[in-house]
Protein backbone atom coordinates (compact mmCIF):
# COMPACT_ATOMS: atom_id res chain seq x y z
CA UNK A 1 0.00 0.00 0.00
CA UNK A 2 3.08 3.04 1.41
CA UNK A 3 4.78 1.01 -1.64
CA UNK A 4 2.45 1.87 -4.78
CA UNK A 5 1.74 5.41 -2.62
CA UNK A 6 5.08 6.71 -2.59
CA UNK A 7 5.15 5.81 -6.56
CA UNK A 8 2.23 7.84 -6.60
CA UNK A 9 3.52 10.12 -4.55
CA UNK A 10 6.55 11.10 -6.57
CA UNK A 11 4.87 11.36 -9.55
CA UNK A 12 1.64 13.50 -8.42
CA UNK A 13 3.74 16.54 -8.80
CA UNK A 14 5.23 16.09 -12.22
CA UNK A 15 1.77 14.97 -13.54
CA UNK A 16 -0.06 17.58 -12.12
CA UNK A 17 2.50 20.59 -13.07
CA UNK A 18 1.70 19.79 -16.84
CA UNK A 19 -1.91 19.75 -16.69
CA UNK A 20 -2.14 22.81 -14.91
CA UNK A 21 -0.78 24.51 -17.78
CA UNK A 22 -2.87 22.79 -20.31
CA UNK A 23 -5.51 23.62 -17.72
CA UNK A 24 -4.51 27.67 -16.11
CA UNK A 25 -7.83 27.86 -14.44
CA UNK A 26 -6.99 25.23 -11.74
CA UNK A 27 -3.74 26.02 -11.07
CA UNK A 28 -4.12 27.03 -7.71
CA UNK A 29 -6.06 24.11 -6.35
CA UNK A 30 -4.41 21.37 -7.91
CA UNK A 31 -1.18 22.62 -6.60
CA UNK A 32 -2.25 23.61 -3.03
CA UNK A 33 -3.58 19.53 -3.64
CA UNK A 34 -0.64 18.58 -4.28
CA UNK A 35 1.29 19.76 -0.96
CA UNK A 36 -1.79 18.47 1.07
CA UNK A 37 -1.21 14.78 -0.23
CA UNK A 38 2.57 15.45 0.56
CA UNK A 39 1.50 16.71 3.87
CA UNK A 40 -0.80 13.23 4.18
CA UNK A 41 2.66 11.34 2.82
CA UNK A 42 4.51 12.85 5.34
CA UNK A 43 2.62 12.15 8.43
CA UNK A 44 2.23 8.35 6.83
CA UNK A 45 6.12 8.14 6.94
CA UNK A 46 6.15 8.63 10.58
CA UNK A 47 3.42 6.35 11.54
CA UNK A 48 5.87 3.30 9.83
CA UNK A 49 7.42 1.36 12.19
CA UNK A 50 10.48 0.13 9.91
CA UNK A 51 12.26 2.50 7.60
CA UNK A 52 11.11 1.69 3.69
CA UNK A 53 13.49 0.39 1.58
CA UNK A 54 12.51 0.36 -2.14
CA UNK A 55 14.36 -1.35 -4.79
CA UNK A 56 12.35 -0.23 -8.13
CA UNK A 57 13.47 -2.59 -11.16
CA UNK A 58 16.20 -5.11 -10.23
CA UNK A 59 19.92 -4.33 -9.13
CA UNK A 60 20.35 -1.55 -11.49
CA UNK A 61 17.42 0.52 -10.81
CA UNK A 62 16.17 3.20 -9.05
CA UNK A 63 16.30 2.73 -5.11
CA UNK A 64 14.50 4.57 -2.28
CA UNK A 65 14.88 4.97 1.28
CA UNK A 66 12.00 6.91 3.29
CA UNK A 67 12.17 6.94 7.17
CA UNK A 68 11.69 9.49 9.80
CA UNK A 69 14.44 12.04 8.92
CA UNK A 70 12.93 11.67 5.43
CA UNK A 71 9.32 12.71 6.91
CA UNK A 72 10.38 15.80 8.35
CA UNK A 73 12.27 17.10 5.20
CA UNK A 74 8.90 16.22 2.99
CA UNK A 75 6.89 17.88 5.93
CA UNK A 76 9.00 21.30 5.87
CA UNK A 77 8.65 21.23 1.81
CA UNK A 78 4.94 20.43 1.69
CA UNK A 79 3.91 23.59 4.87
CA UNK A 80 6.07 25.91 2.92
CA UNK A 81 5.19 25.40 -0.36
CA UNK A 82 1.65 25.23 0.68
CA UNK A 83 2.09 28.54 2.23
CA UNK A 84 3.49 29.81 -0.63
CA UNK A 85 0.88 28.92 -2.96
CA UNK A 86 -1.74 30.43 -0.49
CA UNK A 87 0.62 33.48 -0.78
CA UNK A 88 0.39 33.88 -3.97
CA UNK A 89 -3.60 33.44 -4.29
CA UNK A 90 -4.62 36.60 -4.82
CA UNK A 91 -1.81 37.98 -6.92
CA UNK A 92 -1.86 37.98 -10.83
CA UNK A 93 1.17 34.77 -11.01
CA UNK A 94 0.14 33.02 -14.07
CA UNK A 95 0.04 29.10 -14.33
CA UNK A 96 3.54 29.38 -15.53
CA UNK A 97 4.76 30.11 -11.90
CA UNK A 98 2.48 27.47 -10.23
CA UNK A 99 3.55 24.52 -12.69
CA UNK A 100 7.16 25.53 -11.80
CA UNK A 101 6.66 25.78 -8.17
CA UNK A 102 4.85 22.45 -7.91
CA UNK A 103 7.53 20.62 -10.05
CA UNK A 104 10.12 22.36 -7.87
CA UNK A 105 8.22 20.53 -4.55
CA UNK A 106 8.25 16.85 -6.43
CA UNK A 107 11.65 17.27 -7.51
CA UNK A 108 12.39 18.52 -3.28
CA UNK A 109 10.33 15.53 -2.57
CA UNK A 110 12.15 12.81 -4.88
CA UNK A 111 15.54 14.24 -2.85
CA UNK A 112 14.14 12.99 0.33
CA UNK A 113 13.53 10.03 -0.67
CA UNK A 114 16.11 8.56 -3.29
CA UNK A 115 19.11 6.55 -1.78
CA UNK A 116 21.25 6.27 -4.65
CA UNK A 117 23.63 8.93 -6.34
CA UNK A 118 21.85 8.95 -9.91
CA UNK A 119 18.26 9.21 -8.94
CA UNK A 120 20.08 12.26 -6.66
CA UNK A 121 21.82 13.77 -9.74
CA UNK A 122 18.70 14.20 -11.77
CA UNK A 123 16.65 15.42 -8.70
CA UNK A 124 19.30 18.20 -8.69
CA UNK A 125 19.32 19.30 -11.78
CA UNK A 126 15.87 19.54 -11.85
CA UNK A 127 15.69 21.82 -8.96
CA UNK A 128 18.31 23.66 -10.95
CA UNK A 129 16.11 24.36 -13.65
CA UNK A 130 12.76 24.60 -12.34
CA UNK A 131 14.57 27.36 -9.44
CA UNK A 132 16.26 29.07 -12.40
CA UNK A 133 13.09 29.70 -14.09
CA UNK A 134 11.64 30.49 -10.28
CA UNK A 135 14.07 33.25 -10.03
CA UNK A 136 14.27 34.60 -13.84
CA UNK A 137 9.70 34.96 -13.56
CA UNK A 138 9.82 39.10 -13.61
CA UNK A 139 11.88 38.99 -16.44
CA UNK A 140 13.98 41.75 -15.83
CA UNK A 141 17.73 41.67 -16.81
CA UNK A 142 18.82 41.53 -12.81
CA UNK A 143 16.50 38.69 -12.10
CA UNK A 144 18.41 36.82 -15.29
CA UNK A 145 21.38 37.66 -13.84
CA UNK A 146 21.04 36.26 -10.95
CA UNK A 147 19.47 33.55 -12.39
CA UNK A 148 22.20 32.59 -14.31
CA UNK A 149 24.83 32.50 -11.94
CA UNK A 150 22.50 30.36 -9.97
CA UNK A 151 22.41 27.60 -12.46
CA UNK A 152 26.11 28.22 -13.95
CA UNK A 153 27.07 27.58 -10.43
CA UNK A 154 24.94 24.47 -9.40
CA UNK A 155 25.55 22.93 -12.89
CA UNK A 156 29.51 23.10 -12.40
CA UNK A 157 28.91 21.60 -8.59
CA UNK A 158 27.10 19.27 -10.44
CA UNK A 159 29.25 17.78 -13.30
CA UNK A 160 32.24 17.80 -10.28
CA UNK A 161 29.36 15.24 -8.39
CA UNK A 162 28.96 13.31 -12.09
CA UNK A 163 32.72 12.57 -11.94
CA UNK A 164 32.76 11.70 -8.57
CA UNK A 165 29.77 8.85 -9.25
CA UNK A 166 31.45 7.44 -12.26
CA UNK A 167 34.24 6.78 -10.05
CA UNK A 168 32.30 5.12 -7.22
CA UNK A 169 30.35 3.39 -9.72
CA UNK A 170 34.08 1.92 -11.25
CA UNK A 171 34.56 0.59 -7.41
CA UNK A 172 31.79 -0.97 -7.25
CA UNK A 173 29.32 -1.56 -9.92
CA UNK A 174 26.78 0.32 -8.05
CA UNK A 175 25.16 3.49 -7.35
CA UNK A 176 24.25 3.56 -3.71
CA UNK A 177 24.79 5.70 -1.54
CA UNK A 178 26.72 3.37 1.08
CA UNK A 179 29.53 2.82 -1.85
CA UNK A 180 31.05 6.14 -1.06
CA UNK A 181 32.67 3.60 1.50
CA UNK A 182 35.57 2.55 0.32
CA UNK A 183 35.54 4.23 -3.00
CA UNK A 184 38.63 6.67 -4.12
CA UNK A 185 39.38 9.81 -1.92
CA UNK A 186 39.04 11.63 -5.12
CA UNK A 187 35.27 10.34 -5.66
CA UNK A 188 34.35 11.36 -1.89
CA UNK A 189 35.36 14.67 -2.25
CA UNK A 190 34.08 15.39 -5.55
CA UNK A 191 30.58 14.38 -4.51
CA UNK A 192 30.55 15.70 -1.21
CA UNK A 193 31.81 19.38 -3.26
CA UNK A 194 28.86 18.77 -5.21
CA UNK A 195 26.48 18.70 -2.45
CA UNK A 196 27.63 21.16 -0.45
CA UNK A 197 27.71 23.87 -3.28
CA UNK A 198 24.04 23.07 -3.94
CA UNK A 199 23.49 22.96 0.14
CA UNK A 200 25.08 26.58 0.15
CA UNK A 201 27.49 25.42 2.95
CA UNK A 202 30.34 27.77 4.47
CA UNK A 203 32.33 29.49 1.61
CA UNK A 204 31.12 27.10 -1.17
CA UNK A 205 27.39 28.73 -0.08
CA UNK A 206 28.46 32.23 -0.70
CA UNK A 207 26.04 32.03 -3.97
CA UNK A 208 23.56 31.99 -1.88
CA UNK A 209 23.00 35.86 -0.52
CA UNK A 210 22.74 37.52 -3.75
CA UNK A 211 20.10 34.41 -5.42
CA UNK A 212 18.26 34.35 -2.25
CA UNK A 213 18.09 37.96 -1.61
CA UNK A 214 17.30 39.20 -5.66
CA UNK A 215 14.26 36.49 -6.02
CA UNK A 216 10.96 37.73 -5.23
CA UNK A 217 9.98 37.23 -1.87
CA UNK A 218 7.63 33.79 -2.36
CA UNK A 219 10.43 32.64 -4.15
CA UNK A 220 12.83 33.04 -1.19
CA UNK A 221 11.18 31.29 1.00
CA UNK A 222 10.88 28.82 -1.67
CA UNK A 223 14.59 28.61 -1.98
CA UNK A 224 15.59 29.12 2.05
CA UNK A 225 12.97 27.62 3.34
CA UNK A 226 13.20 24.00 0.91
CA UNK A 227 15.74 23.93 -1.52
CA UNK A 228 19.12 24.59 -0.11
CA UNK A 229 17.66 21.29 2.19
CA UNK A 230 17.57 19.32 -0.41
CA UNK A 231 21.59 20.19 -0.70
CA UNK A 232 22.48 19.33 2.85
CA UNK A 233 19.39 16.11 2.96
CA UNK A 234 21.87 13.80 1.14
CA UNK A 235 24.91 14.58 2.73
CA UNK A 236 23.08 13.89 6.47
CA UNK A 237 21.79 10.61 5.15
CA UNK A 238 25.22 9.43 4.30
CA UNK A 239 26.75 10.68 7.17
CA UNK A 240 24.07 8.16 9.06
CA UNK A 241 24.40 5.68 6.99
CA UNK A 242 28.56 5.69 7.24
CA UNK A 243 29.91 7.18 10.55
CA UNK A 244 33.24 7.80 8.38
CA UNK A 245 31.76 11.03 7.11
CA UNK A 246 29.93 12.22 10.35
CA UNK A 247 33.12 14.38 11.52
CA UNK A 248 33.81 15.87 8.64
CA UNK A 249 29.92 17.31 8.00
CA UNK A 250 30.38 18.61 12.58
CA UNK A 251 33.18 20.88 11.25
CA UNK A 252 31.54 22.07 8.34
CA UNK A 253 28.53 22.61 10.08
CA UNK A 254 29.86 24.29 12.75
CA UNK A 255 31.69 27.06 10.73
CA UNK A 256 29.18 27.47 8.15
CA UNK A 257 27.06 28.16 11.05
CA UNK A 258 29.62 30.59 12.18
CA UNK A 259 30.31 31.90 8.92
CA UNK A 260 26.74 33.23 7.98
CA UNK A 261 26.72 34.80 11.38
CA UNK A 262 29.14 36.87 11.21
CA UNK A 263 28.04 37.82 7.50
CA UNK A 264 24.64 38.59 8.85
CA UNK A 265 25.34 40.87 11.60
CA UNK A 266 27.40 43.55 9.28
CA UNK A 267 24.62 43.51 6.63
CA UNK A 268 22.14 46.53 7.07
CA UNK A 269 19.80 44.51 4.01
CA UNK A 270 16.67 42.92 5.61
CA UNK A 271 16.73 40.54 2.64
CA UNK A 272 20.42 40.01 2.44
CA UNK A 273 20.26 39.64 6.23
CA UNK A 274 17.91 36.75 6.04
CA UNK A 275 19.68 35.01 3.16
CA UNK A 276 22.93 34.98 5.12
CA UNK A 277 21.30 34.14 8.36
CA UNK A 278 20.45 30.87 5.99
CA UNK A 279 23.64 29.87 5.52
CA UNK A 280 24.22 30.26 9.62
CA UNK A 281 21.14 27.60 9.76
CA UNK A 282 22.16 25.04 7.10
CA UNK A 283 25.07 25.25 9.21
CA UNK A 284 23.46 23.82 12.12
CA UNK A 285 21.39 21.71 10.27
CA UNK A 286 24.49 19.47 9.35
CA UNK A 287 26.88 20.02 12.18
CA UNK A 288 24.43 17.64 14.04
CA UNK A 289 23.26 15.07 11.78
CA UNK A 290 20.75 12.99 13.94
CA UNK A 291 19.14 16.60 14.97
CA UNK A 292 18.56 17.33 11.07
CA UNK A 293 14.87 16.48 10.63
CA UNK A 294 14.20 18.10 13.43
CA UNK A 295 15.76 21.07 12.88
CA UNK A 296 15.45 21.27 8.73
CA UNK A 297 11.46 21.52 9.83
CA UNK A 298 11.67 24.20 12.22
CA UNK A 299 13.70 26.68 10.34
CA UNK A 300 11.96 25.73 7.30
CA UNK A 301 8.62 27.10 8.94
CA UNK A 302 10.13 30.38 10.36
CA UNK A 303 12.36 31.97 7.76
CA UNK A 304 9.75 31.05 5.13
CA UNK A 305 7.95 33.33 7.57
CA UNK A 306 10.14 35.84 7.85
CA UNK A 307 11.10 36.13 4.13
CA UNK A 308 6.97 36.37 3.32
CA UNK A 309 6.47 39.35 6.16
CA UNK A 310 10.21 40.96 4.80
CA UNK A 311 8.61 41.05 1.66
CA UNK A 312 5.75 43.37 2.48
CA UNK A 313 7.82 45.95 4.22
CA UNK A 314 8.23 49.30 2.83
CA UNK A 315 11.52 49.40 2.21
CA UNK A 316 14.67 46.49 2.05
CA UNK A 317 16.94 48.82 4.05
CA UNK A 318 17.25 48.60 7.77
CA UNK A 319 18.39 52.01 7.93
CA UNK A 320 15.43 53.44 6.31
CA UNK A 321 13.08 51.18 8.20
CA UNK A 322 14.70 52.47 11.06
CA UNK A 323 13.63 55.94 9.85
CA UNK A 324 9.86 54.88 8.59
CA UNK A 325 7.97 53.07 11.17
CA UNK A 326 6.07 50.10 9.63
CA UNK A 327 2.54 49.18 10.44
CA UNK A 328 2.12 47.21 13.70
CA UNK A 329 0.06 44.67 11.64
CA UNK A 330 3.43 43.67 10.08
CA UNK A 331 5.80 43.66 12.33
CA UNK A 332 3.90 41.38 14.55
CA UNK A 333 4.94 38.38 12.20
CA UNK A 334 8.00 40.06 11.98
CA UNK A 335 8.91 39.81 15.87
CA UNK A 336 7.67 36.46 16.50
CA UNK A 337 9.36 35.27 13.61
CA UNK A 338 12.45 36.85 14.53
CA UNK A 339 12.34 35.60 18.48
CA UNK A 340 11.00 32.21 16.81
CA UNK A 341 14.34 31.27 15.19
CA UNK A 342 16.80 32.79 18.01
CA UNK A 343 15.24 29.96 19.83
CA UNK A 344 12.27 31.39 22.17
CA UNK A 345 10.38 28.81 23.71
CA UNK A 346 6.77 28.11 22.49
CA UNK A 347 8.00 27.42 19.05
CA UNK A 348 9.59 24.66 17.63
CA UNK A 349 12.79 26.59 17.22
CA UNK A 350 13.75 25.89 20.87
CA UNK A 351 12.71 22.34 21.20
CA UNK A 352 15.33 22.18 17.52
CA UNK A 353 18.27 24.46 18.92
CA UNK A 354 17.92 22.45 22.48
CA UNK A 355 17.80 18.93 20.95
CA UNK A 356 20.75 19.57 18.26
CA UNK A 357 22.84 20.64 21.33
CA UNK A 358 21.85 17.21 23.15
CA UNK A 359 23.25 15.81 20.48
CA UNK A 360 26.40 17.89 19.65
CA UNK A 361 29.94 17.02 20.57
CA UNK A 362 31.61 18.85 23.05
CA UNK A 363 33.71 21.36 20.85
CA UNK A 364 30.56 21.68 19.04
CA UNK A 365 28.20 22.82 21.98
CA UNK A 366 30.41 25.87 22.58
CA UNK A 367 30.78 26.95 19.30
CA UNK A 368 27.23 26.55 18.56
CA UNK A 369 26.11 28.44 21.60
CA UNK A 370 28.14 31.33 20.77
CA UNK A 371 25.99 31.20 17.02
CA UNK A 372 23.00 31.14 19.07
CA UNK A 373 24.00 34.10 20.41
CA UNK A 374 24.86 35.73 17.54
CA UNK A 375 21.85 34.70 15.82
CA UNK A 376 19.82 36.33 18.59
CA UNK A 377 22.12 39.55 17.79
CA UNK A 378 21.19 39.26 14.16
CA UNK A 379 17.77 39.16 14.75
CA UNK A 380 17.64 41.99 16.92
CA UNK A 381 18.53 44.13 14.17
CA UNK A 382 14.56 43.35 13.38
CA UNK A 383 13.09 43.53 17.18
CA UNK A 384 14.49 47.11 17.34
CA UNK A 385 12.52 48.50 14.06
CA UNK A 386 10.02 51.18 15.24
CA UNK A 387 6.64 50.26 14.17
CA UNK A 388 2.95 52.57 14.48
CA UNK A 389 -0.43 51.12 14.19
CA UNK A 390 -1.90 53.73 12.09
CA UNK A 391 1.02 53.22 8.98
CA UNK A 392 -0.38 52.15 6.10
CA UNK A 393 0.40 48.45 4.35
CA UNK A 394 0.04 46.91 1.28
CA UNK A 395 -0.43 43.03 2.37
CA UNK A 396 -2.69 40.62 0.94
CA UNK A 397 -4.70 38.48 2.51
CA UNK A 398 -2.41 35.70 1.30
CA UNK A 399 0.11 36.73 3.67
CA UNK A 400 -1.81 36.51 6.40
CA UNK A 401 -3.23 32.82 5.19
CA UNK A 402 0.31 31.73 4.27
CA UNK A 403 1.46 33.42 8.04
CA UNK A 404 -1.39 31.15 9.95
CA UNK A 405 -0.28 28.04 8.43
CA UNK A 406 3.44 28.27 8.73
CA UNK A 407 3.60 30.12 12.31
CA UNK A 408 0.87 27.79 13.59
CA UNK A 409 2.44 24.68 12.55
CA UNK A 410 5.40 25.88 14.03
CA UNK A 411 3.16 25.96 17.56
CA UNK A 412 1.95 22.87 17.11
CA UNK A 413 4.89 20.94 15.93
CA UNK A 414 6.54 21.48 19.77
CA UNK A 415 5.02 17.78 20.60
CA UNK A 416 7.58 16.23 18.80
CA UNK A 417 10.21 17.03 21.33
CA UNK A 418 8.53 18.53 24.31
CA UNK A 419 11.19 17.40 26.73
CA UNK A 420 12.65 20.40 25.94
CA UNK A 421 10.81 22.29 28.07
CA UNK A 422 12.85 22.55 31.18
CA UNK A 423 13.60 25.22 33.67
CA UNK A 424 16.98 25.83 33.30
CA UNK A 425 16.68 25.37 29.19
CA UNK A 426 13.75 27.89 29.38
CA UNK A 427 16.04 30.52 31.66
CA UNK A 428 18.51 29.73 29.05
CA UNK A 429 16.88 30.54 25.46
CA UNK A 430 14.95 33.75 26.85
CA UNK A 431 18.57 35.42 28.91
CA UNK A 432 20.42 34.61 24.89
CA UNK A 433 17.58 36.67 23.02
CA UNK A 434 18.05 39.02 26.00
CA UNK A 435 21.52 39.49 25.81
CA UNK A 436 20.96 39.47 22.08
CA UNK A 437 19.31 42.04 22.24
CA UNK A 438 20.94 44.81 25.02
CA UNK A 439 24.04 44.11 23.35
CA UNK A 440 22.35 45.47 20.25
CA UNK A 441 21.31 48.33 21.53
CA UNK A 442 24.29 48.97 23.79
CA UNK A 443 27.19 47.67 20.90
CA UNK A 444 26.14 46.87 17.74
CA UNK A 445 23.63 49.54 16.82
CA UNK A 446 26.91 51.93 17.79
CA UNK A 447 29.57 50.80 15.19
CA UNK A 448 28.95 50.07 11.49
CA UNK A 449 31.57 47.71 10.08
CA UNK A 450 31.37 46.41 6.26
CA UNK A 451 32.33 43.01 5.22
CA UNK A 452 34.22 42.76 1.09
CA UNK A 453 31.62 41.02 -0.81
CA UNK A 454 34.11 40.46 -3.16
CA UNK A 455 34.03 36.39 -2.57
CA UNK A 456 30.29 36.49 -3.57
CA UNK A 457 31.78 37.37 -7.72
CA UNK A 458 30.58 34.72 -10.02
CA UNK A 459 34.46 34.09 -10.84
CA UNK A 460 35.42 33.98 -7.38
CA UNK A 461 32.37 31.54 -6.85
CA UNK A 462 33.75 28.88 -9.01
CA UNK A 463 37.33 29.16 -8.04
CA UNK A 464 36.12 28.82 -4.37
CA UNK A 465 35.08 25.09 -5.98
CA UNK A 466 38.91 24.57 -6.81
CA UNK A 467 39.94 25.90 -3.03
CA UNK A 468 36.63 23.69 -1.23
CA UNK A 469 38.28 20.41 -3.53
CA UNK A 470 41.96 21.20 -1.83
CA UNK A 471 40.69 21.84 1.56
CA UNK A 472 38.38 18.37 1.21
CA UNK A 473 40.97 16.07 -0.59
CA UNK A 474 43.33 17.29 2.87
CA UNK A 475 40.13 16.25 5.57
CA UNK A 476 38.86 13.41 3.40
CA UNK A 477 42.28 12.03 2.98
CA UNK A 478 44.74 12.66 5.42
CA UNK A 479 41.99 12.06 8.57
CA UNK A 480 38.58 10.41 7.53
CA UNK A 481 39.09 6.49 7.62
CA UNK A 482 37.05 6.16 4.75
CA UNK B 1 46.26 7.82 -21.40
CA UNK B 2 42.88 7.99 -22.19
CA UNK B 3 42.36 8.65 -18.54
CA UNK B 4 44.26 11.58 -18.84
CA UNK B 5 42.86 13.25 -21.58
CA UNK B 6 39.70 12.49 -19.73
CA UNK B 7 40.35 14.63 -16.90
CA UNK B 8 42.74 17.57 -19.07
CA UNK B 9 39.00 18.05 -20.98
CA UNK B 10 37.18 18.25 -17.51
CA UNK B 11 40.14 20.37 -16.24
CA UNK B 12 40.48 22.63 -19.19
CA UNK B 13 36.60 23.01 -19.30
CA UNK B 14 36.75 23.92 -15.83
CA UNK B 15 39.83 26.61 -16.14
CA UNK B 16 38.09 27.59 -18.86
CA UNK B 17 35.05 28.55 -16.72
CA UNK B 18 37.24 31.24 -14.64
CA UNK B 19 39.56 32.70 -16.83
CA UNK B 20 36.97 33.29 -19.98
CA UNK B 21 35.66 36.70 -19.46
CA UNK B 22 32.28 36.42 -22.01
CA UNK B 23 29.52 34.85 -20.71
CA UNK B 24 28.99 32.36 -23.95
CA UNK B 25 32.53 31.47 -23.73
CA UNK B 26 31.96 30.58 -20.18
CA UNK B 27 29.00 28.29 -21.25
CA UNK B 28 30.92 26.86 -23.84
CA UNK B 29 33.73 26.44 -21.72
CA UNK B 30 31.28 24.18 -19.46
CA UNK B 31 29.98 22.04 -22.13
CA UNK B 32 33.82 21.13 -23.00
CA UNK B 33 33.73 20.24 -18.87
CA UNK B 34 30.98 18.31 -19.48
CA UNK B 35 31.95 16.30 -22.29
CA UNK B 36 35.07 15.19 -20.53
CA UNK B 37 32.68 13.79 -17.74
CA UNK B 38 30.44 12.29 -20.38
CA UNK B 39 33.60 10.48 -21.79
CA UNK B 40 34.31 9.52 -18.84
CA UNK B 41 31.23 7.11 -18.28
CA UNK B 42 32.08 6.15 -21.15
CA UNK B 43 35.49 5.23 -20.65
CA UNK B 44 34.62 3.40 -17.25
CA UNK B 45 31.63 1.77 -19.27
CA UNK B 46 34.36 0.31 -21.90
CA UNK B 47 36.91 -0.65 -19.19
CA UNK B 48 35.64 -4.30 -19.40
CA UNK B 49 35.08 -5.01 -22.93
CA UNK B 50 33.84 -3.34 -26.14
CA UNK B 51 31.46 -5.66 -27.29
CA UNK B 52 27.49 -4.30 -27.30
CA UNK B 53 25.50 -5.98 -24.72
CA UNK B 54 22.60 -8.11 -26.68
CA UNK B 55 21.49 -10.66 -25.71
CA UNK B 56 22.10 -14.01 -28.07
CA UNK B 57 24.66 -16.54 -29.03
CA UNK B 58 27.67 -14.59 -28.93
CA UNK B 59 30.29 -15.27 -26.37
CA UNK B 60 29.25 -14.18 -22.81
CA UNK B 61 31.87 -12.03 -21.62
CA UNK B 62 34.05 -9.31 -22.74
CA UNK B 63 31.01 -6.53 -23.18
CA UNK B 64 30.88 -3.03 -21.86
CA UNK B 65 29.15 -2.11 -18.99
CA UNK B 66 25.48 -1.16 -20.09
CA UNK B 67 24.62 0.82 -16.56
CA UNK B 68 26.84 3.96 -16.97
CA UNK B 69 25.93 4.20 -20.55
CA UNK B 70 22.03 4.41 -19.90
CA UNK B 71 22.48 6.57 -16.99
CA UNK B 72 24.95 8.83 -18.44
CA UNK B 73 22.51 9.05 -21.68
CA UNK B 74 20.28 10.97 -19.14
CA UNK B 75 22.95 13.29 -18.25
CA UNK B 76 23.47 14.19 -21.85
CA UNK B 77 19.78 15.36 -21.99
CA UNK B 78 20.04 17.15 -18.96
CA UNK B 79 23.18 19.07 -19.86
CA UNK B 80 22.18 20.07 -22.94
CA UNK B 81 18.69 21.23 -21.73
CA UNK B 82 20.18 23.83 -19.22
CA UNK B 83 22.87 24.79 -21.75
CA UNK B 84 19.67 25.94 -23.82
CA UNK B 85 18.13 27.30 -20.88
CA UNK B 86 21.15 29.31 -20.59
CA UNK B 87 22.13 30.31 -24.03
CA UNK B 88 18.45 31.73 -24.29
CA UNK B 89 18.65 33.91 -20.97
CA UNK B 90 22.16 34.78 -22.27
CA UNK B 91 20.49 35.88 -25.61
CA UNK B 92 18.04 37.95 -23.53
CA UNK B 93 20.60 39.58 -21.19
CA UNK B 94 23.10 40.80 -24.41
CA UNK B 95 19.77 42.77 -25.68
CA UNK B 96 21.30 45.46 -22.80
CA UNK B 97 24.54 44.04 -22.47
CA UNK B 98 25.98 43.38 -26.01
CA UNK B 99 29.21 43.14 -24.59
CA UNK B 100 28.19 40.34 -22.17
CA UNK B 101 31.56 40.72 -20.45
CA UNK B 102 31.09 39.03 -16.95
CA UNK B 103 32.33 41.59 -14.82
CA UNK B 104 30.60 44.43 -16.53
CA UNK B 105 27.46 42.51 -15.84
CA UNK B 106 28.38 41.90 -12.59
CA UNK B 107 28.60 45.49 -11.62
CA UNK B 108 25.62 46.75 -13.26
CA UNK B 109 23.29 44.49 -11.36
CA UNK B 110 24.94 44.14 -7.86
Amino acid sequence: MIINGTILWLALPFFVGFTVYLLPGTARLLTLGVTLVSLAYAMALFGQPAPLDLHLLDSFGVTLLADDLSAYFILTNALVTAAVILYCWDTSKTAFFYTQAIILHGSVNAVFVCADLISLYVALEVIGIAAFLLIAYPRQDRSLWVALRYLFVSNTAMLFYLVGAALVYQTHQSFAFTGLRGAPTEAVVLIVLGLLVKGGVFVSGLWLPLTHAEAESPVSALLSGVVVKAGVFPLVRCALLMEELDPLLRVFGVATALLGVVYALVETDAKRVLALSTVSQVGWVIAVPPAAGVYALAHGLVKAALFLTVGNLPSRDLTVLQQRPMATSLWLPLMAGSVAIAGCPLFLSFGAKAFTLEYALPWQGIMLNVAAVGTALVYAKFLVLPHRRDATSTAKLGLWTALALLLGSLLLANVVYLEAYTGPKVLKALAVIGGGLLFHRLVVQRFRFTLPQVLEDFEHLIGGMSVMVVVLFLMVGSWLAI
Amino acid sequence: MLHACVYATILLGFFGIIFKENLVMKIIAMDVMSTGVIALFVLVAARTGVRTPIVGILPRDGYADPVPQAVILTAIVIGFSIQALMLVGVMKLARDNPTLETRAIEEEYR
